[in-house]
């Protein structure tokens, strides 16, 4: 089986449970739940026994290669885990929809992040602008459903608003974006786009034009400085599964189309990739430096999250502007995947436990964490992984992340921009370790225990062994996906 | 005679219209429509490309495809967002973007 009838199957599948969902009305609350994991799993599994080679009538806008074939699995580990999140979240958005009760049912809830993984997973194979534009589209609609999901609760409705405008928006430049590259090179495809870059008879200023725009366009959904602004509210407001697939589903997704328009546009002998690349690097920096400066004052976990998600990427960014370093063996595109690997599981986690914490009561809010390690020392523990690994302690996965993306710039003798990037992770050392502060303090005497589900603690327990196993051994994750995506010396 | 220069400067006049208007204006029902506007000069402008880039004497039809494709997209987000802001309108009695103030911070 070719990796891309997963796709099909799973598209197939989503339609089909909502099928289910309209027509079968005596339906338990729990089924389409558990069949829509079920179905992500199933598609993970047959993922690893899949065949990576692509089928010649889709091969001008399709392809399925060892980066491909990684952000595909992406894809699918983040639905699973923000299915699971959703599912500990369901008694908070079963309240702010009026589905409250065994007989009522919020199936689209879990339904709809299976189509926006169909969408991940063939940006993930695009190869021509029409085919990157039309999944790109597919998972922001989406999700304009999902961030708006919880109708009852103000700040969702808000946060579906702000979205719903700044998504439009940045659909909006993206598209003229692809209409200038397109008028400038004469061409949809990577491929035909990267010969005609650095062709004499290309104009370079329309091209200028149309790579500034699509760069903002896919600026806006990897949240980089300055199209970051819808960030924070939205992350905040929307319901907390949503956070966490839009965080790490969504960004992984631009992240994707970003790096290959990159390689096109810097392709040998182009006559922008000067232009690009400090566009990439400042853009990059300032993402950091905001990112962290802004979380510092937050007390909100969502919103540290959300100032958190902006100055990962800016450093994803950095990545992508330092591209591949012969001297450590590292290539650009492997390291934004790596990144983005040891991302998924630190921010799922930290996302997992807001979410059983705020179904039994405890607001997001940093104050309310105070004596968790009290009321449940499992809890406080997998919080503290999390936010070590986030802020980039060694021995956990964020910090090879960030120590991969440092060599890249070193690599390239961009002293200042490392400087300034390591200030920004400096700063997260403060901000990130209050949440594990406030857990380990002292509690109020009349707190009880907090108790998780068992889906929730197998998964947390997962989550932490992947954010160590990273961080202590960081090969594993090529050996594990048997796909040569990764680093060849350094990393070790 | 119109050449490919007349269909940009249009194209770009509608781009600017709509972004100025997605910035200026406080209806979110007006906001929306000029966020289309946007998505018109993308179209006009995919489309003058296409008539003037040709292969073999006629036009090169990736471009036009890629209109179909926005058009429908718009069509899909036109009828997602506005549910939103009808949602919106239910509780707040009120489209207007100042009162969509309760994330800040």
């Amino acid at each position: 089986m070719s990796a891309h009838n997963i796709e099909i199957a799973l598209a197939v599948a989503a339609v089909a449970l909502l099928g289910l969902d309209a027509f079968v009305p005596t339906l338990k609350r729990d089924i389409i739940p558990k069949l829509s994991i079920g179905l992500v799993g199933l598609a993970l599994l047959a993922m690893f026994f899949a065949k990576g080679d692509t089928p010649a009538y889709l091969a001008s806008y399709y392809r399925i290669d060892s980066i491909a074939m990684f952000y595909k699995v992406f894809a699918l580990v983040a639905t699973l885990a923000a299915l699971i999140i959703a599912r500990e979240a369901d008694p908070v958005i079963a309240h702010f929809t009026g589905t409250e009760g065994p007989s009522t049912r919020i199936a689209e809830f879990y339904i709809l992040p299976l189509i926006v993984c169909v969408g991940l997973m063939w940006m993930a194979s695009a190869q021509d602008l029409i085919s990157v534009f039309v999944p790109l589209e597919l998972v922001t609609v989406t999700f304009y459903v999902l961030v708006a999901f919880a109708r009852r609760s103000a700040v969702s409705l808000e946060a579906g608003v702000k979205y719903l405008i700044l998504g439009a928006l940045s659909t909006g430049i993206l598209v003229y974006g692809i209409a200038w590259i397109y008028g400038a090179t004469g061409s949809m495809t990577f491929a035909g786009i990267a010969k005609a870059v650095g062709a004499a008879s290309t104009s370079k200023s329309a091209l200028i034009v149309g790579a500034a725009l699509l760069l903002a366009g896919l600026g806006f959904k990897v949240a980089a400085a300055p199209f970051h602004v819808w960030v924070p509210d939205v992350y905040q407001g929307a319901p907390t599964p949503v956070t966490a697939f839009l965080s790490v589903g969504s960004k992984a997704g631009a992240f994707i189309v970003l790096t290959r328009a990159v390689q096109a546009l810097t392709a040998t002998g182009s006559q922008i990739s000067g232009e690009v690349q400090t566009t990439l690097l400042w853009s990059g920096v300032i993402t950091i430096l905001f990112g962290s400066l802004a979380a510092i004052t937050q007390t909100q976990i969502k919103r540290l999250l959300g100032y958190s998600s902006i100055s990962h990427a800016g450093f994803i960014l950095l990545a992508l502007a330092a591209g591949d370093s012969a001297r450590f063996g590292i290539s650009s595109e492997g390291v934004v995947a790596f990144y983005l690997a040891t991302y998924l599981p630190m921010t799922m986690l930290g996302f997992l436990l807001l979410a059983v914490l705020r179904s039994q009561g405890v607001a997001e809010e940093l104050s309310q964490l105070q004596g968790l390690s009290k009321r449940s020392p499992g809890m406080a523990f997998a919080l503290a992984v999390a936010f070590a690994s986030l802020a980039g302690l060694p021995l956990t996965a964020g910090f090879i992340g960030k120590m991969l993306v440092f060599l890249a710039a070193v690599d390239k003798g961009w002293y200042g921009a490392v400087g300034l990037a390591v200030v920004g992770a400096a700063a997260g050392f403060y901000y990130y370790f209050r949440p594990i502060l406030a857990a380990y303090s002292a509690g109020k005497p009349e707190d009880t225990a907090l108790r998780w589900s068992l889906p929730a603690k197998a998964t947390a327990a997962v989550l932490v062994l992947a954010i160590v196993t990273l961080g202590v051994y960081p090969k594993a994750l090529q050996s594990a996906l048997k796909q040569n995506i990764v680093l060849t010396s350094a990393g070790k | 005679m119109i050449t490919l220069n007349h269909y940009l400067v249009v194209a770009a006049m509608l781009f600017a219209i709509g972004l100025a208007g997605v910035v200026a204006r406080r209806n979110i029902l007006t906001i929306y429509m000029c966020l289309e506007m946007m998505l018109s000069a993308a179209n006009l402008t995919l489309v003058a490309f296409s008539r003037f880039h040709l292969h073999d004497g006629l036009p090169d039809y990736h471009a036009q495809a890629l209109v179909f494709f926005t058009i429908t997209v718009a069509a899909a987000e036109v009828a997602v967002g506005l549910a939103i802001i009808v949602a919106l309108y239910r509780a707040r009695q009120s489209v207007d973007v100042t009162t969509v103030t309760k994330l800040q911070g």
